[in-house]
């Protein structure tokens, strides 16, 4: 990605008129690649090497983005002049250079194939499971403001294995994600064996209203949906939009969005506008605190660093990271016993949310169920559905104090557009939800 | 553009057992709300290279350089044991054919979308008597050349263009909202009305006060819900092994036809293979299945022309190309609404279609309008149906006439529908 950034520069100012004018380049590479596993042997493996550059402008409200495929200074300037054509400016001559391939392969690759080989036989030796391993580079050049650039290597491990239950062999559902580190492997091991733990086999349940215990960081999952969503900027009117400083949910109750957290897999050092980003907190002792912002969306402190585009080929757009919940003061049999009656959940496989009508779902693969304060029966496969209001005054004032990681939680899309994001929770009780069997 | 010197160094390096994807596309889009326009113009270039070496490689690259510096990398990477599959030969580049050089000027190749949003705000405005708004349009138009090579000497080259959207209404009744969005693709005309007509019951229709209010009875299925169940059923065409029920023979009921047509859309699929017509059940029967050449490879025949690429970043696989209900012997929406004497009309989904191919099951949430005496009476806010596959195609009564395609994403066609005996919840 080499490239003159003063000369970039110089390109984009004809597009800044006044304050508030956004004009900025950005750049990326990827690499990826990916091994279909089965049963402990490699199948099909693919690698992609890709480059973009886009070109935006934004004044007021109109927005425009020019993108093409390479890198380098040949391909900024054809999305330069692209963009110039688009606002009537004058363009810039077309200067076509060769592409350069720019990215030096990494050594982790095949070290990961030996590793997950052994690993995978051990733990779940009968499965299909998808492992894609991604090393994204992006450099953002803003005009009137100093180019930044990020790396960043995601590991994702996704599928299915066949896990012994008590009554026979069952196929469970898996997800890994963990931005790549020393600790990755052990951490993929644990999270393993602790799928495929024995269970009892599920009995079915009826539709209705239950009391429900985000065990497992769970609850990172809820909150990205009906409060990292519901406080991304540029979402539309939502049940939160007029309920600024407003006490929604209990004073025990705190979330933040952190994409400073580089141990989880949402987190980066720019964002995709090149701005230090900044923890927010969403919810400060039960009250709505703050929202998540790019730079067309600041308020007078600026971005929160939360501007971010799913490739080159995108525009940035306010996006939630890393949902933190802060731990509270209660052991996992205190929260049990709190609980009383109603599900522990402790894996959820998806989350959507309606922001207008503020309408959440969550589908999970198993739940316990819990009957005065002990677990009794296994069961199957269901959904929880609620809105964002009630179940954020549903929570109950007693909060876990483990906070533990959601490695399933690894991509969200929004508008068709992904990126990584993470969290990680302690234990919370939510009462009358509404649970739906499968 | 593709060069011999590439052709040359594939065939060298994996003697007969290659395959080359090329694909250039350019498109412009306008996203347009109350208070903001968005205009992209994108550019996109993408390489894959496909071969077998004891097992199967795939490496892709924005550009040829990128391209070149995958495939050893991939080359590296383990894999199953695994034959080439036979490649067809047929395809050949016309003279003088190639990939065409980029314009000179940027941006000038694709014209720019309508502005259609003060139009389609208005109709969306009548048709909900203005309980609905729209709140954003986007459309894009946009232009690809597809270029496939492979060791068997086949050169094809496609060229494809097509102007496609999503729209999103919000629907208010008092403290009550509701968001509906709609995607659509137009072949030919834009067709606002219909468009309109989706995201303002979409919208509005689940703000009414009651969910069904009695358990049983007809289900008539809007083009865009029976499509969306059949996009959700397609796996069955392509699975390598067919589950259980399917193998008892008959699994739909004698007016259910189902095909799978691309022909209008490009003469190859994304190996290759010359498009075709396969109908995939017949009054009833299954009679055949999708192919791409290695799921035929594996089942001892051919490729069907379903070798599927959504994106140059992902290997074909077999997979709908144009899927839709055959409407031959159906008869008039109309008709088919005058014939239910208690149902209910499921206008739009409210969650996606679930189907578990292999366990036999299925459930659709929707809003829609109560029909009794073969009219409409009462708006549904929301209403379930679930069950078994084997159940709802066998009851399927009568089709109409009035087809229409969704891009979910492949265009996916199917008229109105007529399911009897179906419990509500």
């Amino acid at each position: 990605m080499e490239f003159d950034e003063a000369l970039v520069a110089r390109w984009l100012e004809p597009f800044v008129a006044g304050r508030g004018d956004i004009a900025e380049v950005f750049a990326e590479t990827r690499r990826k690649t990916i091994v279909e596993w089965r049963d402990a042997e490699p199948g099909d493996a693919r690698v992609s090497i890709e480059a973009g550059v886009s070109a935006r402008q934004r004044r007021g409200g109109r927005e425009r983005i020019a993108f093409v495929s390479g890198s380098g200074e040949a391909a900024i300037r054809e999305a330069v002049r692209a963009l110039q054509a688009s606002a009537k400016k004058t363009v810039l001559p077309s200067r076509p250079a060769p592409a350069r391939a720019d990215f030096e392969p990494g050594p982790s690759i095949e070290r990961w194939v030996r590793r997950l080989e052994t690993i995978l036989a051990r733990h779940a030796p009968r499965h299909r499971l998808r492992w894609t391993h991604e090393e994204i580079s992006r450099r953002v050049v803003p005009f009137g403001s100093a180019a930044s650039t990020s790396t960043r290597r995601l590991f994702s491990l996704d599928g299915s294995f066949t896990a012994a239950s008590r009554r026979g062999d069952e196929i469970r559902s898996f997800s890994f994600h963990a931005p790549e580190a020393d600790a990755t492997a052990d951490e993929l091991r644990q999270a393993l064996a602790a799928a495929a733990a024995a269970r009892e086999r599920p009995i079915p349940f009826g539709d209705g209203i239950a009391d429900i215990l985000f065990s497992g960081a769970t609850a990172a999952v809820l909150f990205h949906e009906i409060l990292s969503h519901a406080l991304e900027a540029e979402t539309g009117e939502t049940p939160l939009s007029r309920l600024a400083a407003a006490r929604v949910s209990v004073s025990d109750l705190e979330v933040r969005d952190d994409p400073t957290r580089l141990d989880l897999f949402g987190g980066y050092e720019r964002d995709d506008e090149g701005t230090r980003p900044r923890a927010v907190k969403l919810l400060d002792a039960g009250r709505i605190a703050g929202n998540l912002t790019d730079r067309a969306h600041a308020d007078g402190r600026g971005s929160t660093g939360h501007g971010r585009r799913a490739g080159p080929a995108d525009p940035p757009l306010p996006r939630g990271s890393n949902t933190v919940v802060a731990a509270g003061a209660a052991t996992s049999e205190e929260m049990i016993r709190r609980l009383g009656n109603g599900l522990w959940i402790d894996e959820i496989g998806s989350g959507t949310v309606e922001l207008s009508s503020g309408r959440f779902r969550l589908a999970f693969p198993r739940a316990r169920r819990v009957r005065r304060g002990r677990f009794a029966d296994e069961l199957g496969a269901g959904f929880l559905a609620g809105e964002i209001l009630p179940t954020l005054s549903a929570v109950e004032p007693v909060i876990g104090r483990d906070v533990r990681v959601c490695r399933s939680l690894g991509w969200c899309s929004r508008g068709g557009a992904v990126v990584p994001v993470q969290g990680e929770a302690p234990e919370v009780i939510v009462r009358r939800l509404s649970v739906r069997d499968r | 553009m593709i060069d011999a010197d590439l052709e040359r160094e594939l065939e060298r390096r994996f003697p007969g057992a290659w395959e080359l994807y090329r694909k250039t596309a350019e498109s412009r889009e306008l996203e347009v709300s109350g208070t903001n326009r968005g205009e992209a113009w994108r550019r996109e270039e993408g390489w894959a290279v496909r071969w077998w070496d004891g097992g199967l490689r795939f490496a892709t690259g924005s550009d040829r350089q990128r391209l070149a510096a995958a495939i050893p990398l991939a080359g590296k990477l383990p894999g199953r044991a695994e034959p080439a599959p036979p490649f067809p030969t047929s395809g050949l580049i016309p003279e003088g054919g190639q990939i065409p050089v980029q314009p000179a000027e940027p941006a000038a190749a694709v014209t720019a979308p309508p502005d259609l949003f003060a139009p389609l705000t208005q109709l969306v405005s009548e048709k909900s008597r203005g309980e609905a708004v729209l709140a954003s349009l986007t459309l894009r138009r946009g232009r690809a050349v597809e270029e496939i090579r492979n060791s068997a000497g086949s050169r094809v080259r496609m060229e494809s263009s097509q102007l496609d959207g999503i729209a999103r209404a919000l629907g208010r009744r008092g403290p009550r909202t509701c968001e509906r969005r709609s995607v659509f693709r137009w072949d030919a005309e834009p067709d606002l009305q219909g468009v309109a007509g989706r995201l303002a019951d979409g919208a509005t229709l689940p703000l009414a006060s009651r969910g069904p209010t009695f358990s049983r009875g007809a289900w008539l299925l809007d083009p865009a819900v029976a499509a969306s169940f059949l996009a959700a059923l397609a796996p069955l065409f392509c699975a390598d092994a067919l589950p259980l029920w399917v193998k008892r023979g008959e699994i739909a009921s004698r007016p259910v036809t189902i095909v799978d047509d691309a022909s209008a859309d490009a003469p190859w699929d994304g190996e290759g293979t010359p498009t075709r017509r396969v109908v995939l059940i017949k009054d009833g029967a299954l009679v055949s299945r999708l192919h791409d050449l290695r799921s035929a490879a594996r089942a001892g025949g051919f490729s069907t022309g379903h070798g599927v690429r959504p994106s140059y970043r992902n290997p074909p696989r077999p997979g709908p190309r144009r899927l839709f209900f055959e409407t031959a012997g159906g008869v008039s929406p109309r008709e088919l609404l005058a014939g239910v004497a208690r149902g209910i009309f499921a206008r739009a989904l409210t969650a996606p279609v679930f189907v578990d191919v292999d366990a036999d099951r299925y459930e659709v949430e929707f809003t829609g309008v109560a029909l009794s005496g073969g009219r409409a009476s009462e708006p549904v806010a929301g209403a379930r149906v679930s069950g078994r596959i084997s159940e709802l195609l066998a009851r399927i009564t009568q089709v109409a006439t009035d087809r229409q395609f969704f891009p979910i994403p492949y265009p996916v066609g199917a008229p109105t529908i007529l399911v009897e005996r179906v419990n509500f919840e």
